[in-house]
């Protein structure tokens, strides 16, 4: 009886302690990696599949996915990094990746100098933007490029070409007048995303303006370039009154509606737009206009993936992770399903994406636009918000009519520079 | 014997316990109340206070420096202070009339109409059920001045494309008027909870005396209904700043030209959007200082005038 007992006592020790054990052997073996991201809808699926898929190539690393609204995804990485809760790797907005690599524990993705190989399946210009010194602290990874988005049926019962999509600003702003005196809708928008920033900083780098200093600390698009720009913009809503003003949401959402002319945004809504157009009207997709002849230069816009993972074995494992999404076949899934521009060079190499093209030429645009695509400005580590309030003000203030660009734009960049100085002295 | 020690000595014996102990036994019974009001209260006051007083952005690792009154400098001279100051004035005085006012004569009517006034309570309640973040969801796609239902009233009235929304002075009345649409039905439910301790017998004394509906509502509803009236205007003033934080941030992120932001929602974006730790709580002081002194002031002008006995 004792002997039985004692052999039952030890059986349910020993069986406690393989319990007890095994997460430690199996933690010896498996790497669990957690990446923040803020797709959602099919693109979300999308991003499971290829994250699936590396996890099939690869026993021993599984990835969780996080998803977070993208207004409040830097925050949300910030947040989560503070409470110290694991993030691996999270996508960062592209003009955020500064403050990111400043303010938080960002780890280079080339700290072993092997990875350089394989980034250079990356065009340089996309590397640049998360280029510190040597350094590599984001990979390219969904950054979108600005097209216009067209309602051909709109277009038709206005009386334009629907063959043939307006090139130049001044094509844009004729098209979008008539539609709105021949089909009473509105003629166009223009995306102006978180704080009005981005859409400034297009307007701006279009026309041949610079918008931030390389460092971030100084604005300067108050140069005449500059001004010719922001007073085009305004001009579609207080001239010419084809532009409605409103917040991106509600543009969106009028446009897949069916009920504006023309959309500029980015190439990362094609499959939602392609989606709400289906039996309802004829959709268009041309390259971002230019100012006349002036070569054609758009900021990406997006977020790039940042590594966050402490030293060892899960940096070993997002760095690996990274190496998968840099492959030219899992970057041109990733854009074929999504409408982010394939960041590989030569994309068309990859048959899968040459017969994509061919069946689907409305992706042609953002692909032919690539090499005019150059890298988000990038703000000073500290005082952006503030500053971007200050740009979202100013580009209020234009469509509000309270003066010409001339006028509101030179205050504006002071006052921005101002708080650029004050918080983040020298 | 004298008396005091007779009584004593009828008094059934007390179990006197360890005298080192006894003191103990209030904080007891107290701490169930204390321990989370010390924690989620008191605690995160004293430490939002250092924090204003030192650089921090809450990364692990990174130390406090300690910058003493800077981070209050750095908050007044932000380019949002001074809107976001003007307009938390604009969200209280509006508050008064629409929120703390507004609602009182509809109490006294749906008060009049005794059980019949139940469905229209039950009408007037049913916005506090809902959450802001639909209800400022649903106005926005309503207010879309391209595709949106009162778009296609204006249009129709001959003002295509209006958005309320776009414009400083139309987005803080599109706010405000949200915000007291909100609130209103509350508030009548609190003045309704007051007018019913009011005892009627005094209504129809004053009837066979001869006064009006009017006089009886001057002289005798409304300073009986005064320390309700003061617990919403309280409540109602502090609430305003922090309840018009969910359509700010929905629908217009304090713009356009910083014509809805407010002190709640300057903090926010200093302390959640930038992670500037040290400026968030230091417009956090200084909101709570503001809130005090409000608080304060009404205490000593108003409380003069409530009548809590009836």
């Amino acid at each position: 009886m004792t002997r039985t007992a004692s052999i039952a006592r030890r059986t349910l020790l020993g069986t406690g302690a393989a319990l007890l054990a095994a997460p430690a052997l199996r933690a010896q073996t498996a790497v669990e990696l957690v990446v923040y991201h803020y797709q959602t809808g099919g693109a979300a699926r999308v991003f499971r599949q290829i994250l699936d898929r590396f996890q099939a190539e690869t026993p021993g690393i599984t990835v969780r996915d996080i998803f977070k609204q993208s207004e409040q995804i830097t925050a949300e990485v910030q947040a989560a990094i503070a409470a110290r809760r694991p993030v691996d790797a999270a996508q960062v907005i592209g003009k955020n990746i500064l403050f990111f690599t400043t303010n938080l524990p960002a780890a280079p993705i080339n700290g072993d100098r092997a990875a350089n190989e394989w980034l250079a399946r990356y065009l340089p210009h996309f590397l640049d933007l998360g280029r510190v010194g040597d350094d590599v602290f984001a990979l390219p990874h969904s950054y979108g490029t600005p097209q216009i988005y067209m309602n051909l049926d709109l277009f038709q019962q206005a009386g334009l070409d629907t063959d043939r999509a307006p090139a130049t600003w001044d094509e844009v702003i004729a098209a979008a007048i008539r539609i709105r005196e021949r089909t009473n809708r509105a003629g166009v928008a223009h995306l102006h995303a978180a704080n009005k920033d981005y859409g400034t900083m297009l307007w701006v780098m279009n026309n041949g303006a610079e918008y931030l200093s390389k460092d971030g600390m100084r604005a300067l698009f108050d140069d005449a370039r500059g001004i010719e720009a922001l007073q085009t913009w305004a001009d579609l809503a207080v001239r010419h009154r084809v532009m409605p003003i409103a917040t991106d949401q509600q543009w969106t959402a009028a446009f897949r509606a069916g009920q504006m002319g023309m959309y500029m945004t980015s190439s990362a809504g094609l499959r939602a737009s392609v989606q709400a157009a289906e039996g309802r009207y004829r959709l268009g997709v041309a390259k971002y206009p230019t100012f006349g002849d002036r070569p054609r230069r758009v900021p990406a816009s997006g977020a790039a993936m940042m590594m966050f993972a402490p030293a060892g074995a899960r940096r070993v494992a997002t760095v690996r992770m990274f190496e998968y999404l840099s492959r030219r076949e899992v970057a041109n899934l990733w854009s074929r399903e999504t409408g982010y521009m394939p960041l590989s060079r030569d994309p068309l190499a990859d048959p899968a994406m040459a017969d994509y093209v061919e069946q689907f030429p409305l992706v042609r645009s953002s692909i032919e636009q690539m090499p005019d695509t150059v890298g988000t400005a990038v703000w000073a580590p500290n005082g952006a918000i503030e500053a971007q309030i200050e740009v979202s003000n100013l580009v209020s203030a234009l469509w509000a009519g309270r003066g010409p660009a001339a006028e509101l734009v030179p205050p504006a960049v002071q006052r921005v520079n101002a708080i650029l100085a004050r918080l983040n002295p020298a | 014997m004298d008396g005091t020690t007779a009584v004593a000595a009828a008094r059934p014996p007390v179990r006197a316990g360890r005298p080192r102990f006894r003191g103990l036994v209030p904080w007891l019974y107290l701490a169930p109340l204390l321990a989370p009001l010390i924690l989620f209260v008191y605690w995160p006051l004293l430490h939002t206070a250092w924090l204003s007083l030192v650089r921090w952005n809450l990364q692990p690792g990174q130390a406090t420096e300690f910058v003493g009154l800077a981070n209050y400098a750095g908050v007044l001279e932000s380019s949002l202070f001074a809107d976001a100051s003007w307009n938390s004035m604009i969200y209280v005085l509006a508050a008064i009339p629409l929120k703390v006012l507004l609602p009182l004569p509809v109490a006294v009517f749906l008060w009049s109409l005794g059980r019949a006034g139940g469905t229209y309570r039950t009408i007037l309640f049913l916005p506090t059920l809902i959450s802001f973040v639909i209800v400022a969801v649903v106005v926005g796609w309503m207010l879309n001045p391209i595709a949106g239902h009162v778009t296609a009233l204006l249009s129709w009235l001959g003002m295509g494309f209006a958005n309320p929304l776009a414009t400083p002075d139309g987005a803080i009345i599109t706010i405000i008027v949200l915000s007291a649409w909100k609130v209103f039905g509350f508030n009548v439910l609190l003045y309704l909870a007051g007018l019913a301790s009011i005892r009627r017998d005094l209504i129809e004394a004053m009837r066979l005396d001869g006064a009006s509906d009017w006089v009886i509502l001057r002289r005798l509803i409304w300073p009986l209904l005064s320390p309700t009236t003061f617990f919403v205007l309280i409540a109602t003033v502090i609430f305003s700043l922090q309840q018009v934080f969910t359509p700010i941030d929905i629908l217009t992120e304090g713009g356009p030209e910083n014509g809805t932001t407010n002190f709640f929602y300057m903090v926010y974006q200093l302390a959640f959007r930038t992670f500037d730790i040290g400026r968030g709580a230091a417009g956090t002081v200084l909101l709570f200082l503001l809130l005090l002194v409000i608080t304060l002031l009404k205490l000593r002008v108003l409380e003069k005038r409530v009548h809590y006995q009836q």
